[in-house]
């Protein structure tokens, strides 16, 4: 809810000359549909998101062909009515995968940002609030994580933890729990200063109350913000980590492996069996990248 | 000076030390039995015995740390068991394959970044700026092997103007006498322009994919500096001189915009390092990153670990040397 409270407020400002104005939530949806009218970059990139869950939620149900059914009788087959993204090397068909790795990605980058959010939070605010040898002891680990670059770190965990999709999603938490607790540290660091903490404080709050009911919500816009860019990190991570054989495995139908599968055969005239996975990458990741870059620009004015 | 040097050098040292605890965790300790991992599923359990006693890892778990930095450090990084040869051995022959394309790459990210920067600043035309963001967040968003494979379906099997995914060279093409290993230099050294042209045009594809993340990295943050500082006083000041705009902007707004980047330089390597891997792996380019995606298939895992303790090093070095420079090029940042 406070995610899209300062847009709301700003349209209330405005509108304030008009007289007084009813607030229910179908008022509210239609501010937010206007507000989306005048923004056509926020307004794609959401609608592409849009798009992508409901493929990856609706596609396996509408779209029933099996992802895993082998018919080496139509292999390799182009686009067609009954194959409408072909067919690759066995002769499965590619829009029943695109659908399966669709959920993969969106599920995977789904739990990598709220698992790496919890995690990097909880260090952020404990350490930018408390402070001290905590303090140090923390960011001292999270330089260790971020002295590797990010792709090589989730690399090495899957290679010590050992292959597949779980792995490959503890590998890419690790690298981006450092994304949060950094930015988090900071904004709480120019919080903590605040009257209102101190008041708080004053008033004989404890420190866990005050962290969780007084700090955090200030940082709600900043999480989500940073939710988004995590996300789209996250499903690029995981598809690259598939493309060199330490993802999701053979028969799995993840975009990565797809791509790497689709490899050898784009060269001989195969070219739909890398393509769709790809481009599939490409959409999700460009709609979050879209939506992060205009939220950013929504709620840190600053930043424009 | 003095002091802050010490600090950047010490913080420095501890993200090398705790990284290298981290990838000790992940490389060492978790992967089940490192004894089997070397001799293969058929060792006899008596030579498995024999092959952890004799790599040190019935001693205590600080000891086997110490044995493994030390040897580490002293050049020992193992043996890969599927080539038959050290790793070190390895990583030198893949090295200037690596650094040459990582160089071009560099080199087309960075031209292509202040040529975009500048046309999308200066003169603030709607299309032209809104076209450069678009870029740079497609870009941005782009799986490398994934454009990788796209362009080479479209320039190599398509319209066959550009050479396929055959490594540095034509295979009717000799090698240059090596000097640098740079195919590129070492061929003009010599004055063979035919080998040079035939390098260049192997280079084309590849630097361009591994380069396009780097790009569009780079040129969202100039296009950024570049507006900041052309609102800066100083280029009001400047202008009122009497000096005409390109001038001021050239001259100007345009080194200023510069000095930021450079923080960027440790991000560009690790998007170029990552890059690598999974880059080469298209383009069959016998590099480092090629050799680490074949290794990792292979699982010959001596040659993967080889590779994400040096990235460490080489990313924790380049990020103390950055800020060491920024230090003494912008004195604004010794006030703060």
């Amino acid at each position: 809810m406070a995610s899209s409270a300062e847009p709301r407020q700003a349209a209330s400002q405005r509108s304030a000359g008009n007289g007084p104005r009813r607030d229910t939530p179908i008022t509210r949806i239609g501010r937010g549909l206007a507000y989306l009218w005048h923004d056509p970059v926020l307004a794609s990139g959401l609608a592409l998101g849009a798009l992508l869950v409901v493929v990856a939620a609706l596609g396996p149900l509408v779209w029933t062909a099996s992802p895993f059914a082998i018919d080496v009788g139509s292999s390799l087959q182009p686009p067609s009515l009954t194959h409408p993204m072909g067919t690759d090397s066995v002769g499965r068909d590619l829009l029943a995968r695109f659908d399966q790795g669709a959920r993969i990605s969106l599920a995977t980058g789904a739990i990598v940002v709220v698992v790496s959010a919890l995690i990097g939070g909880a260090i952020g605010i404990t350490a930018g609030y408390l402070g001290g040898w905590l303090d140090i002891l923390l960011m001292r680990m999270i330089d260790a994580i971020l002295a590797f670059p990010p792709l090589v770190l989730a690399m090495a965990v899957t290679v010590g933890l050992g292959v597949g999709v779980t792995t490959s999603a503890i590998g890419i938490i690790l690298t981006a729990v450092p994304f949060y607790a950094r930015l988090l540290r900071s904004d709480v660091i120019r919080l903590k200063a605040l009257p209102l903490i101190e008041a708080t404080a004053a008033l004989g709050a404890t420190r866990t109350r005050i962290m969780l009911r007084h700090i955090l919500p200030h940082l709600v816009s900043t999480l989500l913000i940073q939710a988004a860019s995590v996300f789209g990190y996250a499903i690029l991570s995981l598809a690259a980590l598939g493309f060199v054989g330490l993802g999701a495995q053979v028969p799995t139908p993840e975009w990565g492996t797809m791509i790497t599968n689709g490899l050898q055969y784009a060269l001989t005239g195969q070219w739909w069996i890398a393509l769709f996975p790809g481009l599939g990458l490409l959409l999700a990741v460009t709609a979050t990248s879209q939506i992060a870059d205009r939220g950013r620009d929504i709620f840190d004015p600053r930043s424009r | 000076m003095i002091r802050f040097m010490g600090v950047k050098l010490a913080s420095g040292l501890a993200a090398i030390f705790g990284a290298s605890i981290l990838a000790f965790i992940f490389l060492r300790i978790v992967p089940g039995n490192p004894a089997r991992l070397i001799l293969g599923p058929l060792a006899t359990q008596q030579a498995i015995d024999a092959q952890i006693t004799t790599m040190g890892l019935r001693e205590p778990i600080y000891a086997q740390y110490l044995n493994y930095m030390g040897g580490f450090l002293r050049g020992n990084w193992g043996f890969s068991y599927s080539a038959g040869q050290p790793v070190t051995t390895q990583v030198a022959n893949r090295l200037p394959a690596t650094v040459e394309l990582a160089l071009y790459a560099f080199l087309f990210a960075f031209i292509a970044a202040v040529v975009l920067a500048v046309l999308s600043t200066y003169r603030r035309r709607a299309i032209i700026d809104g076209t450069v963001r678009g870029l740079a967040i497609i870009g941005l968003s782009m799986p490398p092997f994934w454009f990788g494979i796209l362009v080479l379906m479209l320039f190599f099997s398509y319209f066959g103007i550009l050479p396929g995914p055959e490594g540095r060279l034509s295979p009717t093409t000799a090698a240059p006498d090596a000097v640098t290993h740079l195919y590129t230099v070492d061929a003009l050294l010599h004055g063979q322009f035919a080998t040079f042209l035939d390098a260049v045009w192997h280079l084309i594809l590849p630097a361009i994919t591994l380069g396009l993340a780097p790009f569009a990295f780079l040129v969202r943050l100039l296009r950024a500096n570049l507006l900041d500082v052309s609102h800066e006083a100083f280029i009001v000041v400047v202008r009122s001189k009497g000096i005409g705009r390109l001038w001021a902007f050239a001259r100007h707004a345009l080194p200023n915009a510069f000095l930021p980047t450079l923080t960027a330089a440790g991000l560009i390597l690790a998007q170029l390092l990552s890059g690598s891997v999974l880059v080469e792996k298209v383009f069959n380019w016998p590099g480092i990153g090629a050799l680490v995606s074949d290794s990792i298939v292979r699982q010959d895992y001596a040659v993967v670990q080889a590779f994400i303790l040096l990235s460490a090093f080489c990313f924790v070095v380049v990020n103390i040397i950055v800020d060491l420079l920024y230090h003494v090029i912008d004195p604004r940042v010794r006030v703060s």
